[in-house]
């Protein structure tokens, strides 16, 4: 059974149109990403998918049930942006409540509560009220909040905006555990952060989806992406250019380019770039299978 | 499908009634208002209820009034065998409508105004989590009411230990009935608060609701008299018939308020269904 499928699905704000027929099938699995400029729709596109909203047209569906649906409780769970906790009750007698209404009983709903948020690191924190926390820790129980049971499908709105780098790579790694799991729909601006998480990639961009790209490698052709520190650009991607199997160069910027070649599992490409580098006295930064999603997004 | 053990509507719709009462009574702001509602009632119990009392065991007293309103008009109060629930009766009946409009203000608007609802949607059905605030909020006024009935049980056997189970009796028939004429108020509220972006704001439009459709159905009444069935359609509007009444007999006024409070929740969970969290 499909996870999500959307089938013709807008939502119109009084005039203005926020999604205009989004159709789209995803299979569970890898962390699947979603991309797109401010206003483009991805929060749209998540409440709709939660069930907060309704679609103005089309449908959805998730695991073939309506978003809301009952058989969806315990089973769909979300980050939601912007929503808060109750000010005025603690962290773990609020998440303990949600387990409880998950079907848990008082000791394991409080046990589960104490378990994610050791998970986000805020055990110290579970007898807080969330007034007293900060963006990020307020951030975090809502990622904990989300984690709670065991959920099939996790949408989670920009997770890590706002984070600090250390909290940030904790988020990612525990997505990269569960995901075996859980599979994770994330909306978020880091693009760098999505690559490393994500096999597929959904493009909005003014309330349509552009793009649905795969970050699996492609079985004939392949990229790699050469970052130098010290180098003359354009003899060397001239230099590339002359070599066997390869189909294209792109000089990304200053400091970058991006080859790509036919594949080919025995690194002669990867040996022939260093006896240049070598050769040259060209100093390299990064030498990287594949294209950043950036690149793979926004290249024309 | 599912991975977890799911809980069932009813004992969701049930949690979320008494973590409601729970939060009433647990945090610093639902105190502060417990303290003051005690307050006022001790001081509606002490002053308003006995004085008034002690006159009304006075045949002078009832022979006044009578004289004054005829022998019907409040004949029934006079036969209350005690005396101090008469006027906690007069009393309870407008008072606690007035406190419900205040009280269950905010059974949805601040949760909708940061969001936290978005958090118990993915967890139960918006049903349950409609149903579970308004059975919340009668359970808190329950028990508001059940304290205030207790306290004036204990004024009467101050006066009077015989007085016992006549008190008890009482004290339940005015339960019963208060309980009742809360229903509607209560729904109506919940429909407001989920409309408004504040307690206050709900407060306010229920304020203009009952008085608009009040001056326009005495409006109606007496420009149109085939309209006046319209009266009923305002909750409280059995109020005035009900002072003149005790016991059992105040009953016969409950389906007034029990079909406004089924129409208004009907009418809120459809806006509620609707509606974007």
């Amino acid at each position: 059974m499909k996870l999500i499928t959307c089938e013709g699905v807008s939502k119109q704000y009084g005039t203005k149109a926020a999604l205009s027929n989004i159709n789209l099938s995803l299979d569970t699995g890898a962390p699947i990403a979603l991309v797109g400029p401010n206003g483009a729709g991805k929060t749209t596109l998540f409440s709709l998918l939660c069930g907060f909203i309704h679609p103005s047209s089309g449908e959805i569906s998730i695991l073939g049930e309506k978003p809301g649906s009952q058989k969806l409780q315990n089973v769909v769970t979300a980050l939601p942006q912007d929503a808060s906790l109750d000010p005025n009750f603690t962290i773990v007698s609020q998440l303990t409540f949600f387990g409880k209404l998950q079907g848990m009983n008082g000791k394991q709903a409080k046990q589960e509560a104490l378990r994610v948020l050791e998970l986000v690191d805020l055990s110290a924190s579970a007898l807080m009220l969330p007034k007293s926390l900060s963006h990020g820790m307020s951030k975090r129980v809502s990622i904990a909040q989300a984690l709670m049971g065991s959920p099939k499908l996790v949408l989670l709105d920009e997770p890590t905006a706002g984070l600090d780098p250390a909290n940030a790579k904790k988020i990612r790694q525990i997505v990269k555990d569960l995901s075996a799991t859980t599979t994770f729909v994330i909306s978020s601006h880091n693009l760098e952060e999505l690559e490393k998480l994500c096999d597929q990639v959904l493009y909005l961009e003014q309330g349509q989806l552009q793009q649905s790209v795969s970050m699996k490698a492609d079985a004939e052709t392949a990229f790699l992406t050469l970052t130098m520190q010290q180098s003359d650009i354009a003899l060397l991607s001239d230099k590339v250019r002359s070599m066997p199997n390869i189909i294209n160069v792109k000089v990304s910027d200053d400091e970058q380019i991006i080859i790509e070649h036919h594949f080919d599992t025995s690194f002669n490409l990867e040996t022939a770039l260093l006896a240049l580098f070598s050769e040259h006295g060209w100093q390299y930064k990064a030498i990287m299978k594949g294209r950043s999603l950036e690149e793979t997004l926004f290249s024309s | 499908m599912d991975a977890s053990p799911r809980s069932s509507s009813l004992r969701q719709t049930w949690l979320i009634a008494s973590y409601e009462l729970s939060k009433r009574f647990t945090n610093t702001k639902g105190i502060a208002a417990l303290i003051a509602f005690s307050l006022l009632w001790a001081i509606i119990l002490l002053y308003p209820v006995q004085s008034a009392s002690v006159y009304m065991l006075e045949p002078g007293f009832k022979e006044l009034v009578q004289s004054i309103y005829g022998p019907d008009a409040l004949g029934q109060l006079f036969s209350w065998k005690v005396a101090e629930f008469a006027v906690f009766w007069c009393i309870a009946l407008y008072v606690f409508p007035m406190f419900s409009i205040f009280i269950t203000a905010d059974q949805f608007s601040s949760d909708k105004q940061r969001g936290s609802f978005r958090f118990l949607t993915l967890r139960v059905s918006r049903d349950s989590i409609f149903f579970g605030r308004f059975l919340g909020q009668m359970l808190i006024q329950g028990c508001l009411l059940l304290l205030t009935i207790i306290a004036t049980i204990l004024m009467v056997l101050t006066r009077d230990a015989g007085l016992f189970t006549d008190a008890l009796l009482s004290g339940f028939s005015v339960f019963i009935n208060v309980f009742i004429a809360l229903l509607p108020y209560t729904a109506v509220m919940a429909v407001l608060s989920w409309y408004a972006n504040s307690a206050r704001q709900a407060s306010i439009y229920a304020v203009i609701l009952w008085a608009v459709s009040g001056i326009l159905i005495m409006i109606i009444n007496s420009q149109l008299p085939a309209m006046s069935f319209l009266s009923w359609v305002l909750p409280g509007s059995q109020l005035s018939l009900m002072i003149n009444t005790q016991g059992l007999s105040s009953l016969m006024y409950a389906p007034i308020p029990l079909i406004q409070t089924l129409a208004v929740l009907i009418a809120g969970r459809i806006y509620m269904q609707r509606s974007a969290l």
